[in-house]
């Protein structure tokens, strides 16, 4: 019995072994072009910008950017998506090299990460159910129970405009994990109004019984995110994006999303 | 932004009213789930063919069904049957369902473990089945079952955190929420890991209290 217990343990401390060691030796595939490999990190529903086919390929405007620069650039991209309220923690950790997907330049992210050129405009839209009867009035008095996603500007607007100014309390902003079920809750009338980039937005709400009773004049800015010490990549991408920006495949792109 | 006024003024305060609602759900999740837990545990055990088969599905289906996938089912797919929750309730049904389901187990095992000559000794007494099960088996299965029940305790004060999900701050949920508009996440998840620790570590010392005071001397071997 004892000696049985030996073997089996000795023979799962091998086997563990051997995981170990298989997970740390480098992986030996190396590309013989050298081309170096970054990892794009996307918000994966975020349509038009970036988002997964039922298939499982990353498209979107983003998407085929960054595959465009690339190839003009000369580095291989794997895209990836991540949640969006963990994506800045992953940047810095080093999961992914670059955050392209319609990420606006703030101040406080600022202070976290680098931000490529602006390369895209948006502003923020307010949606309702089509026949509750709210306003846009009553949202900017903050008497209406908000819906956003959870790390979003839209989020962000509203805590700082409503909850901060004092006009809303803090349990009618309720936020979520990812925007379809912001949007879902919406239809099941949890929520009186919800708060998005103006492009998704249009997007998300298609074919819905919702609609936009205003947008907010935020003017902000899309860029791509980059570590901050990673200022060559960050070189690298603003003169890729100047590049794609004054090509034909910019318009291509835009009209293919329309956008 | 200071660290030491971050964690006074923004996190402890966010965590705090979090930890009301996590200990607002454990509160209201575990009795009914225990006594849920029981009744379904009799009736798989002594019940009828019909009752028997109704416990079983229940218990088959809410322990195979993720609680994640259960939660969405009830918060964001009832809706659609015109049946809303507030977020709170589909969290606290979702909870009990699970809960229960995994307790009754934990009880059956121990009731089966009462050995069956005790029953015929009742009977012989003259007692019913029913003041048989209430009077004699259930009293020293629930002992029994107590490090069961109390592992579920344990799994239970950890799996309200999924509540966050479906938009529920309590403690992950405000954790969450700090994290993302402070860019802290490190900080904000070690101190909410300690949180967890500490509810654990008092509800651990809860159970060892509640077990030693209901032993029967002799009964529970050491």
């Amino acid at each position: 019995m004892n000696r049985n217990l030996c073997t089996i343990m000795t023979g799962t401390f091998l086997v563990l072994l051997l995981l170990i060691t298989g997970c740390t030796t480098t992986p030996s595939t190396e590309t013989q072009t050298e081309k170096p490999l970054y990892i794009v990190g996307i918000d994966g529903e975020y349509p038009p910008y970036s988002y997964i086919e039922p298939d499982g390929t990353p498209m979107g405007f983003d998407v085929e950017s960054v595959i465009w620069i690339a190839e003009q650039k000369g580095f291989d991209v794997k895209i990836q998506p991540i949640a969006w309220d963990g994506i800045i923690p992953a940047l810095q950790a080093g999961k992914i090299d670059m955050v392209y997907s319609g990420m606006t330049i703030t101040d406080e992210r600022k202070e976290m990460v680098n931000f490529s050129d602006p390369y895209y405009k948006v502003n923020q839209s307010v949606v309702i159910y089509e026949d509750s009867g709210k306003t846009f009035d009553e949202f900017m008095a903050g008497s209406l129970k908000i819906g956003a996603q959870r790390g979003t500007t839209g989020a962000f607007w509203v805590e700082e405009h409503l909850i901060d100014a004092g006009l809303m309390p803090a349990e009618n902003l309720v936020t979520y994990d990812n925007f379809p079920i912001v949007v879902q809750d919406l239809q099941n009338k949890r929520l009186d109004a919800i708060i998005y980039d103006t492009t998704p937005m249009r997007e998300a709400i298609a074919g819905k019984p919702l609609t936009q009773i205003g947008e907010i004049d935020t003017g902000e800015d899309y860029g791509v995110a980059i570590r901050k010490e990673d200022t060559e990549l960050l070189a690298t991408i603003n003169e890729g994006l100047s590049q794609l920006m004054n090509d034909p495949y910019w318009e291509t792109l835009k009209e293919k999303y329309d956008l | 932004m200071d660290q030491i006024v971050f964690l006074t003024e923004i996190l402890f305060p966010a965590l705090i009213g979090g930890t009301v609602i996590t200990l607002e759900l454990i509160a209201v999740t575990a009795p009914i789930g225990l006594l849920l837990g029981i009744a379904i545990a009799v009736g798989r055990t002594y019940g009828s063919w019909t009752i028997v088969e109704i416990c079983k599905g229940y218990v088959i289906f809410f322990k195979g069904c993720p609680l994640l996938l259960l939660l969405f089912i009830l918060y964001f797919g009832f809706p659609t049957i015109g049946i809303t929750f507030t977020a709170f309730t589909a969290a606290v049904i979702g909870f009990i369902c699970c809960n229960s389901a995994y307790n009754s187990e934990y009880i059956r095992g121990a009731m089966l473990s009462v050995q069956q000559g005790q029953l015929i000794a009742a009977k012989a007494l003259g007692m019913t089945k029913r003041q048989a099960i209430i009077n004699i088996v259930l009293p020293q299965a629930l002992r029994r079952a107590i490090p069961g029940i109390s592992n579920e305790f344990i799994y239970l004060i950890k799996y309200s955190s999924l509540a966050y999900v479906i938009t529920v701050i309590e403690l992950t949920g405000s954790a969450k929420q700090v994290a993302t508009k402070y860019f802290m996440y490190t900080e904000t998840f070690i101190i909410v890991a300690l949180f967890y620790l500490a509810i654990v570590t008092v509800a651990t010392i809860g159970i060892n209290a509640i077990e030693k005071r209901v032993a029967i001397p002799g009964f529970v071997q050491k």
